[in-house]
């Protein structure tokens, strides 16, 4: 497949889902890593790439969630899941609902004046981390990534 | 003479049915035969179908069996068949009653593709 032949790309099969998802869960970790930062040494500018990177996490998770679905409803045509293909749907949902609850927090803080970050956050943070990446590890099972080329 | 008659004929009826009896066995023989040769196994194995091409007379049934940890599935390239998701020893069966050739892949993982050809 010629890599410039966008109509090619997006018509792939299943081909979307497997791209899209790096987005979120480099945006969400890298944001998650400032935020620790950020708590610790008390800089603005720390904070500030924490918030935009959980903000971009949370606008990228939207088309990563959204082909996952779109690949189990025509790839697999929305037949009952089990095993790692339901792990995969249960913690990928769960994950994503993390990163948009993450991401809530901070826009919840930055209209509070003065802005109040709870400290629970990075608990679910880290949690969110951790869910997301068991989710991750389980895709690439399933993507094959280990399998032969 | 009715005597004799009648031994002709029980003669006659004996030998039938003793070589209704003899044949008998080579006819399921053949039968047995022909359902042997009538089913063809493919397993997919790695993220490879094994064998990839397969070639089989027609009214045959194939059998894909997933020997893999990740779920699979066997899908027509043509949508003649298409299995379910195949977890872990799980089959799929289809049988082929006409001649030409059958493309499929698994449409979890594209590139994983197999060929079955009818003659």
């Amino acid at each position: 497949m010629n890599p410039f032949d966008i109509k090619a790309a997006l018509l792939a099969k299943h081909a979307q889902h497997v791209v899209l998802i790096h987005f979120p869960i480099a945006l969400f970790i890298a944001g998650v890593v400032f935020d620790f930062l950020a708590q610790k040494t008390r800089k603005r500018g720390l904070a500030g790439a924490a918030y935009y990177n959980l903000l971009g996490a949370a606008i990228f998770a939207v088309p990563a969630v959204a082909t996952g679905i779109l690949a189990w409803q025509f790839q697999l045509e929305g037949q009952k899941l089990k095993g790692i293909l339901l792990m995969h749907l249960v913690l990928g949902s769960t994950s994503t609902i993390l990163v948009w609850v993450a991401w809530g927090l901070h826009v919840g803080a930055e209209r509070q004046v003065p802005e109040r970050l709870p400290i629970f956050r990075l608990g679910l943070e880290a949690v969110a981390v951790a869910i997301l990446g068991l989710t991750a590890h389980l895709g690439g099972f399933l993507s094959g990534v280990n399998g032969p080329s | 003479m009715r005597r004799s008659v009648f031994l002709a004929s029980l003669l006659v009826v004996t030998g039938m049915g003793l070589g209704g009896i003899v044949r008998e066995p080579k006819s399921f023989v053949a039968s047995a035969q022909e359902k042997a040769a009538s089913t063809a196994e493919v397993k997919i194995d790695n993220f490879v179908f094994g064998p990839a091409a397969i070639t089989v007379p027609t009214g045959t049934t194939v059998t894909w069996i997933n020997r893999d940890d990740i779920p699979h599935t066997v899908v027509s390239t043509e949508k003649i068949f298409k299995s379910k998701v195949l977890d872990t020893d799980e089959k799929f069966s289809y049988t082929f009653t006409k001649a030409g050739e059958y493309p499929y892949f698994c449409s979890i993982h594209p590139k994983m593709t197999g060929k079955v050809v009818v003659q």
